[in-house]
């Protein structure tokens, strides 16, 4: 479909947060007709070498009253997990703007740590 | 280090790459089915693609509007989880479509108790190793070339030698072979645990 187009943005670019700061971002969205649903789902995922697992951990849903618009969300982030990579899992947060019908998505990824920084297993302290 | 989100064998972006089969492939499979009634088996050795082709076939169905089932056996849980109950297989309808992963985990008596239950269903599908439970609809094979052809989906690259001693190593099996270069591409790596300094 054309003219489809979602956004999201944390407000100042900032890809790092600590454990119990506030998670505000910038919704975008642009669509032929009104959404049914338009929702923000913050969650946890990993990636490496086997099965993947994913946690959803808070879902914000926008009211969307016409095709386009913007809105914000804010989430407070948990205390755990923590972002991390090592050479067999990675794990990973986002937020991720979903409208339906038609599932149409869009992700924000960062990094989730009490230094604000991704862990990295197998990296001799510094 | 190429660390796990990195590595180019990561499990999301090998499960991106489906089975290679056309339209003309899809068309015969389909005719297939339809001969046997909506019965038939997807037989291959491990890591020959059949679970990921059992996918792309509940896509198929589902786009066609079939209600699909897909339910997923293997040597931890060799059996059917509890929801497929009684209940279940007494809802099914010909519009039902039920997908079988790993039928040979299912002793002979166990399987015919789950067909009998599945005849309502209008497919029953399944993936086993050997020929023999239901119909052949498609033998699921591999080789050197393919597995070249996978990596290259990649965005990596094997040589000819290369991949065929990749290939003859894990006997065939692609999931292994993908596996092992995962490794490789993982193992310049130092067994140390590292937090970021706290007051960075």
């Amino acid at each position: 479909m054309k003219n489809c187009e979602l956004g999201l943005f944390s407000g100042n670019d900032r890809t790092a947060y600590k454990p119990g700061e506030t998670l505000v971002l910038s919704v975008l969205w642009a669509l032929p007709v009104k959404p049914a649903s338009l929702e923000v789902r913050l969650f946890w995922f990993t990636r490496g070498k086997g099965t993947e697992d994913v946690e959803v951990v808070a879902t914000e849903t926008i009211a969307a009253n016409a095709p386009a618009g913007e809105a914000s969300v804010q989430f407070a982030l948990p205390a755990a997990p923590y972002s991390f990579s090592g050479k067999l899992i990675s794990l990973l947060w986002a937020a991720e703007l979903v409208a339906e019908p038609g599932a149409r998505s869009t992700r924000f990824e960062f990094a989730l740590s009490p230094t604000g920084a991704e862990i990295v297993l197998g990296k001799p302290n510094q | 280090m190429v660390s796990a989100r990195d590595n180019p064998y990561s499990s999301d972006r090998v499960l991106r790459v489906r089975y290679r089969f056309h339209a003309d492939d899809w068309a015969r499979l389909i005719a297939t089915l339809t001969r046997h009634h909506g019965r038939g088996a997807l037989v291959g050795e491990k890591g020959s693609g059949k679970t990921t082709l059992l996918e792309d076939l509940a896509i198929r169905l589902r786009q066609e509007g079939r209600q699909v089932t897909l339910i997923r056996l293997s040597a931890e849980f060799p059996r059917p989880p509890g929801a497929y109950n009684r209940a279940f297989f007494a809802s099914l309808t010909p519009r039902d479509a039920v997908l079988l992963d790993g039928a040979e985990q299912l002793r002979l008596l166990t399987w015919l108790r789950f067909r009998w239950r599945a005849r309502r269903a209008g497919f029953l599908v399944v993936t086993t190793h050997r020929a023999g439970r239901l119909p052949l609809l498609h033998r699921c094979t591999t080789s050197p070339a393919l597995l070249c052809n996978l990596v290259s989906s990649l965005g990596q690259s094997l040589t000819t030698e290369e991949s065929v001693a990749l290939y003859q190593r894990h006997r065939g099996n692609l999931r292994e072979a993908l596996r092992e270069l995962y490794d490789q591409q993982a193992k310049n790596n130092t067994p140390l645990l590292s937090f970021p300094a706290l007051n960075a």
